[in-house]
């Protein structure tokens, strides 16, 4: 046999090839001013050759490969039975044709002639991975002969060829994965991927239209047909023992478009660093986009991606698992970092929410890891993900337990006007009835945190969270609604305080029933909440107010109504006129007083503003009404009975129905 | 808490940290206020840190190479020491429940290492990363180990060991370049006669093979600059500081450590770094220190003339191994005579070697990076969390 046979180039004579058509596709000169330079004379002119072998065998390639082939797999059969491998038959002439051929098809393709590359099935293509598999096991079989040198330079001659064929598909295998994707892009998204396909490579046909409902959802966004090439390439490659190529090529580029396809949804890699001196409003929109790509990969690529792998590599489902593990995983930890870090930035109040976001998306993604990876991977990337949520936990956790803090430094001096609601009251009602909104996740992250202080050993006196819950009462109320009792029970010692700054007592009743209404009506207003407080605490809450409401009553109009009293207006079994005329007196100069200071007063819940309205109507009116009807006749009618009469019963319903309007003129008309 | 707890050290850390733990703990009961009894130990501290960095110094070049400084070996041992440091360190600062370190001027130092703290985690992660490529230049180095071991052996396998080492070699370079800085689009292909072979690789997308793990600016020169360049020795030696000299130690601990990771394995952008970090010599810590420091220097320095990457010990066997393999592989004639087929085989052996290194220790040196990045988070939110205590109203406001 001949050495070196002429129409092979010396080296990676069909990668220089390739490399022209990689030089074509790219747009850079460099690489084509490269090409031209780096390739040797010689290898030009091995090129040369290349094309005359194709024109010359591409006429009878057709005719000759089946009848060759089936000459091959007589010699092969004949192999498989040879007892002796000392003595083998005589390689037939069908071997170098069969070579030939093979590099007639291999240099086709390498110039562009074969029409539909790859994008369908075709019969080009099919025949062109059957001859590789035919010539992969001539390459094992002549290999079985190490001892005779005939058998070992064949040998040399067809895994010659079946490097060139290899690295052909490898090609191809890459240029399918890269290139004939048809956009995985959202619906919305318009910014379609720019196809890069070269004129050699028809590409363009790969890309079916499709209707726009099939549109919602398409990842990894290969035709069928392309899929099925991709399986037919790997099986070639990795029967022929190039599985490695074969695995390295697909985990490379899978993985770069896995990354590509959330770059798309909008996702950016950050530095831990960067997302501490972030602004708060922009790595909102970080955590939302990390959100949404996060929900992305579990609904649809993790599913989309292993359905490929399994697709593709159809015949070996263990390689599947790890290509997908390798393309998948990494991503995964990637988008953990921004768990961690916002875990890490300084903790305040607004960031509770987004937080709990992040700890429900990782808590969803723990529930479906076991469904995609295996079990080591599994349990690695599971571990991964808890230690982060965990970490977001932890910082819900003291987030939400700093709500005492900002209680307690609330230390105004300055009582709000009018007894009406404290913007504390409401910033933490408000702030609760979100939260609570999260209560099922609230309920967890603190039961785990529980249980992490409690197992945490020697370590257990330096974690401070300041939550004070570690009693052994049973049955134990959940630690969450521990913590909310605790937060409640320190805003009402706060609105206590601050009550005391009211140096009018009714007011400061006022004031306790104002806040005290604002925060039941938010409990009642949120289920959650009122479940997590209990009906206990509901109704202590209410006879509280009821007590506010009593005292208010006692504190301001006891005074008043002890000018209507019958006791003390007799002297010596008559009534007398002076000190009737100086109840009437001092009853109008209070009821002014209380008018004048209680409609600016401030009562903002309508339902309360009535009750208490009703309710001193109910008290007042009848007394002044009896005290009139049985004391009027004792004064003289006319200008005396003016003086002293300023009220009628009605006139008292009217000022009473002005109370508490927040309306600091006194004797202007209620709003209608 | 499920943290993703490491357990392929060398040394039980979980066990080392716990008994320094509750040894600092009963000596606070039975000593409590005894301020020669903390002076003490932080002069232990230092001792230790002496000590264990002059274990990591005398690692000599050994035939088996197995101590080599810059093997994923002595990474392994680096890590383990700078998980040590950082457990005693804890023990000292937090177990102490020391009301000093939310005042000034500690409560400065103690926020200074805390942001110290978060641009290790992002070097933590970028060299997870570089883990990743040193993996894929195994599973060049693979294939060529495989193409070279059939037999008979032919044309086709040699080339086909050819492309994958050609792959290997300027991923390698490549990778060097674009970590050290040089970021412009075209690039400098000073490859020779590989360049044809290169360009098929690269332009099908082939090297480029992972995209940055943090984000497209970020450097880990710049990270490391920022790290050391605020750290400043505290006035009066470790006598009179306090805790400001346990935390000055431990930031130059946290950026050493960091520095030869970056130093060794491929990471984002990290040229200019092969200068020396300011440690003052007259501590005894700092000595083996900045022993060690000269020595990657000084590998840096050289390997930064002859233009490759990575200075671990295995990237640059991996290189030099490949290097001279593709020279051979050009030198195949069919049918190889006895001498090329013998050369090979020595070529090759060490070159597998080399991968069963990297096999044997990769999955470990990744694990232990995250387990340094998990403890430093962990730390991190310890001490906030001690600061918060400080900083918030104690007594109720009744």
């Amino acid at each position: 046999m001949e050495k070196n046979p002429p129409e092979k180039s010396p080296s990676f004579a069909c990668p220089d090839d390739k490399k022209k058509q990689d030089a074509d596709r790219s747009p850079s000169p460099d690489f084509i001013a490269i090409d031209a330079k780096s390739e040797g004379d010689h290898e030009a002119e091995d090129r040369e050759e290349d094309r005359e072998k194709v024109d010359e065998a591409s006429s009878d390639l057709d005719s000759s490969l089946a009848k060759v082939s089936e000459e091959i797999d007589r010699f092969l059969s004949t192999l498989f039975t040879v007892e002796e491998k000392s003595n083998p038959p005589e390689i037939p002439n069908h071997v170098d044709q069969f070579c030939m051929l093979v590099e007639a098809m291999i240099a086709k393709y390498d110039s562009g002639e074969v029409p539909s590359k790859w994008c369908q099935v075709s019969e080009e293509d099919a025949s062109l991975i059957e001859a590789v598999d035919r010539i992969s096991k001539l390459t094992n079989a002549l290999g079985e002969f190490p001892s005779e040198s005939n058998y070992v330079s064949s040998h040399n001659r067809t895994s010659t060829v079946l490097h060139r064929a290899m690295l052909l598909l490898e090609e191809e295998f890459r240029a399918l994965l890269e290139d004939s994707r048809s956009g995985d892009s959202d619906p919305g998204d318009l910014r379609m991927k720019q196809p890069s396909f070269s004129s050699n490579h028809e590409h363009d046909r790969c890309v079916l239209p499709e209707p726009d409902s099939a549109r919602a959802v398409n990842f990894p966004a290969y035709s069928p047909e392309v899929v099925s090439n991709l399986n037919l390439i790997a099986t070639a490659m990795i029967s022929a023992s190039y599985d490695k190529e074969c695995y390295q090529v697909y985990s490379i580029a899978r993985r770069n478009a896995f990354e590509e396809s959330l770059n798309k949804l909008g996702f950016e890699k950050v530095s831990i660093d960067d997302v501490q001196k972030m602004q708060w409003d922009s790595l909102e929109g970080e955590i939302a986009t990390w959100i949404k790509v996060f929900k992305r990969c579990v609904t649809i690529n993790f599913s989309g991606e292993l359905k490929l792998c399994e697709a593709v590599f159809s015949d070996h489902p263990s390689i599947s698992d790890v290509l997908f593990i390798e393309i998948t995983s990494g991503v995964v930890l990637q988008l953990l970092n921004l768990a961690d870090a916002v875990a890490m930035t300084k903790r305040s109040a607004e960031k509770l929410f987004k937080i709990l976001d992040m700890y429900e998306t990782l808590h969803d993604l723990i529930q479906v890891i076991d469904s995609f990876f295996s079990d080591e991977c599994a349990n690695k990337l599971k571990s991964e993900t808890s230690t982060a949520r965990c970490r977001l936990g932890v910082a819900a956790v003291s987030i939400f337990c700093d709500l005492e803090n900002s209680i307690k430094s609330d230390t105004g001096k300055t009582p709000v006007p009018g007894g009406a609601v404290h913007p504390l009251t409401r910033y933490i009602m408000n702030y609760l009835k979100y939260t609570c909104e999260y209560k099922d996740t609230l309920e967890q992250i603190f039961q785990e945190h529980q249980k992490m202080e409690q197992s945490d050993g020697p370590d257990a006196e330096t974690e401070t969270t300041p939550c004070p819950y570690n009693n052994n009462q049973t049955p134990k109320p959940s630690p969450f609604s521990v913590q909310l009792v605790t937060v409640m029970d320190l805003l009402d010692l706060n609105l206590e305080v601050k009550s005391k700054l009211y140096k009018d007592l009714s007011l400061s009743y006022i004031f306790l029933m104002n806040n005290g209404r604002y925060i039941m009506q938010k409990i009642k207003g949120s289920a959650e909440i009122h479940e997590l407080m209990g009906n206990t605490w509901s109704r202590k809450r209410s006879s509280d107010l009821r007590q506010y409401h009593k005292n208010y009553q006692r504190e301001t109009w006891s005074k008043v109504l002890g000018c209507l009293r019958d006791e003390g207006l007799q002297v010596n079994g008559k009534v007398s006129k002076p000190v009737l005329k100086e109840r009437f007196k001092s009853f109008n100069a209070m009821f002014d007083e209380i008018h004048k200071t209680q409609s600016s007063w401030v009562v903002s819940d309508e339902q309360l503003q009535s009750e208490l309205r009703v309710s001193i109507s109910a008290v007042v009116i009848p007394a002044y009404r009896s005290f009139l009807g049985r004391f009027r006749q004792y004064l003289d009618s006319g200008r005396q009975s003016e003086k002293y009469i300023k009220y009628q019963p009605d006139d008292i319903e009217t000022s009473v129905d002005e109370l508490f309007d927040g309306n600091a003129m006194s004797m202007a008309r209620r709003r209608t | 808490m499920p943290t993703s707890e490491y357990q392929g050290s060398s040394v039980p850390l979980s066990f080392l940290g716990r008994s320094i733990l509750s040894f600092r703990r009963n000596q606070i009961i039975s000593m409590e206020g005894t301020q020669e009894q903390e002076l003490e130990e932080l002069e232990l501290f230092q001792k230790h840190v002496a000590d264990r960095f002059t274990g990591l110094l005398s690692s000599r070049p050994s035939s088996d190479g197995i101590d080599n400084i810059l093997s994923i070996a002595w990474l392994r041992k680096l890590l383990d020491t700078f998980l040590c440091c950082e457990a005693e360190f804890k023990a000292v600062l937090i177990h102490g429940h020391n009301p000093q370190i939310a005042k000034p001027p500690l409560n400065r130092l103690i926020s200074e290492f805390l942001d110290r703290d978060v641009k290790a985690l992002d070097i933590c992660n970028a060299i997870s990363n570089g883990v990743e490529s040193i993996r894929q230049w195994q599973k060049s180095a693979e294939i060529a180990i495989f193409a070279l071991g059939q037999k008979p052996l032919g044309e086709g396998q040699v080339r086909r060991a050819k492309k994958a080492l050609n792959s290997l070699v300027a991923s390698i370079t490549s990778e060097d370049k674009e970590s050290n800085g040089n970021t412009s689009t075209e690039r400098a292909w000073s490859f020779g006669r590989r360049s044809g072979a290169l360009i098929k690789e690269r332009s099908s997308g082939h090297l480029r093979s992972l995209s940055p793990s943090v984000s497209r600016n970020w450097s880990a020169s710049k990270q490391i600059q920022a790290m050391s360049g605020n750290l400043v020795a505290p006035r009066g030696g470790g006598e009179s500081s306090g805790l400001a000299s346990p935390v000055y130690v431990m930031s130059n601990v946290l950026v050493f450590v960091l520095w030869a990771l970056v130093a060794a394995i491929p990471c984002q952008e990290r040229g200019s770094l092969a200068t020396h970090l300011p440690v003052p010599r007259q501590l005894a810590w700092a000595g083996p220190v900045i022993g060690l420091q000269e020595r990657i220097a000084e590998e840096w320095k050289k390997k930064e003339k002859k233009g490759s990457a990575g200075l671990l010990e295995e990237i640059q066997r991996l290189e030099r191994c490949g290097q001279s393999l593709i020279e051979l592989a050009d030198s195949f004639q069919f049918p190889p005579e006895a001498k090329w087929v013998a050369e090979m085989e020595v070529q090759v052996a060490e070159l597998s070697e080399n991968c069963r290194k990297i096999e044997e220790g990769l999955v470990p040196l990744q694990r232990q990076v995250r387990e340094v990045f998990h403890r430093i988070t962990k730390s991190r939110t310890e001490v906030l969390d001690i600061l918060d205590q400080a900083g918030k109203p104690s007594t109720p406001v009744l």
